[in-house]
């Protein structure tokens, strides 16, 4: 099993939290704790004793745990490991294991990021030019679909 | 809203829309040749029309080698290995039999794979392009972004290079940046994220289009010749479209990652569930 470990930018912190969490609470299970906490080496915070931070509701430290989450066919097993760091996410590690073993060691290796709590915005209201994916499909294809639809309604 | 280009030209052309936009517009000869060069690839890759050339191979045999040839199939034969055989050029037969055929039925029969050794039977070499037994070849992976990609080397030949080409989800960047929306799968009008595009294409896939039934899309498993159905969207974005509409097929796959890793591309991808993963290194503004 390779792994790497993925460091999120700030602006996603509070949604990879929300993401695992989420995962954790689908599992059933708690995480449990890592005693031996490496702090991330991109954090930049310099050394820091854990007692230092009075006001932090949880302890800095590295914590795993282990996922599931169904979809329509499979049902999927990641285990993901947080590092928390004055109550931040420094680091997010997913490690999956993927239902075809040919792809086991893909799966926890490249990805980034995971959270369930991306939203749609409206493109009116964003600041963009042009979307990608949009584009309805135009010619015969559509005609089709729509032939189709209304003799099913006949 | 930033300032648009200048002149948008659109058109319709292989079963899709293309916005073509440049700062200094185009001149008729330039428009002549980009007709001509699409022209050209739909007469030889289109399964949707009788007189193309892989219509002809259809029964087997062999014809002259297009020019995309040696460049789409080399890659075909990089997303058979990093997907073990779940993208495949020969899946235009199971494409069929789920109904989006040329002459769109959109009926299903039961699916059927595709020829998992089709390195065998389909050779590009000494100019041909041969089947050795009868099939159907779908460039659909990569043909749409290859395309666009041709277009920008004709208007480049041209001295168009402030533009951008849109061909309805996979599109190309040159010699400026685009705020591209990112469009959920499931709420037309909505985008899930913002990412830039500088000098670079990017190609988006989602199974909500070109969807015709009950779990009827076109995207599928070769090895299967089902409908994929854990992910429902993806975007890469590589230095040329055809690599980027490459991966955005692979991304529906296990490995589509290990190979987007190996070749530099960026990319999103949101599964059935909701749930969305990008690559490390990802620049995209996802909304939270």
């Amino acid at each position: 099993m390779i792994r790497t470990t993925a460091v999120p930018r700030p602006v996603r912190v509070g949604a990879a939290l929300v993401g695992v969490a989420g995962m954790m609470a689908l599992a059933g299970c708690a995480g449990t704790t890592d005693a031996q906490a490496e702090p991330a080496a991109t954090t930049g915070s310099g050394s820091s004793d854990s007692g230092s931070s009075t006001a932090a509701a949880y302890k800095d430290g590295t914590y795993t745990a282990d996922g599931t989450y169904r979809t329509p066919e499979t049902t999927e097993q990641i285990e993901v490991t947080i590092t928390l760091a004055d109550d931040k996410i420094t680091a997010v590690e997913v490690t999956g294991d993927p239902q075809a073993p040919q792809s086991e060691q893909y799966q926890g290796r490249f990805i980034g990021g995971i959270s369930d709590e991306v939203v749609g915005k409206d493109i009116d209201e964003i600041d963009v030019s042009r979307v990608a994916g949009s584009s309805l499909t135009s010619g015969g294809f559509n005609d089709a679909v729509e032939k189709i639809k209304s003799e099913a309604k006949a | 809203m930033p300032a648009l280009a200048r002149e948008a030209w659109t058109f319709d052309a292989i079963g899709t829309t293309w916005s073509v936009e440049a700062r200094d517009g185009f001149t008729e000869a330039a428009r002549a040749d980009v007709a001509a060069a699409i022209d050209g690839f739909d007469r030889a890759w289109s399964r949707f029309r009788g007189d193309s050339t892989v219509a002809a191979l259809a029964s087997g045999g062999d014809a002259p080698a297009p020019p995309d040839a040696e460049a789409m199939l080399s890659l075909y034969a990089r997303l058979d290995d990093a997907t073990d055989g779940a993208v495949n050029p020969l899946v235009g037969e199971a494409l069929a039999r789920l109904g989006y055929d040329a002459a769109y039925t959109l009926a299903p029969s039961s699916p059927r794979s595709a020829p998992r050794r089709w390195r065998e039977l389909l050779t590009w070499h000494a100019g041909r392009l041969r089947l050795h037994e009868p099939a159907t070849i779908d460039v659909g992976a990569l043909g749409k972004g290859r395309l666009v990609d041709r277009v920008l080397e004709v208007l480049a030949r041209h001295g168009v290079t402030d533009v951008v080409v849109d061909a309805s989800g996979d599109m190309a960047v040159r010699g400026r940046t685009e705020r591209v929306g990112l469009e959920h799968p499931y709420r037309p009008g909505a985008a899930i994220g913002i990412v830039e595009v500088t000098d670079a294409a990017l190609c988006a896939s989602a199974v909500t289009r070109r969807a015709w039934g009950d779990g009827l899309h076109h995207v599928l498993d070769a090895r299967s010749g089902t409908p994929v159905r854990a992910y429902a969207a993806t975007w890469a974005i590589a230095p040329t479209a055809m690599v980027a509409d490459a991966l955005a097929t692979a991304l529906f796959f296990d490995g589509g990652p290990a190979l987007a890793a190996d070749v530099g591309v960026e990319w999103v991808r949101m599964r059935t569930d909701g749930a969305v993963e990008w690559s490390p290194g990802s620049k995209a503004e996802l909304f939270t």
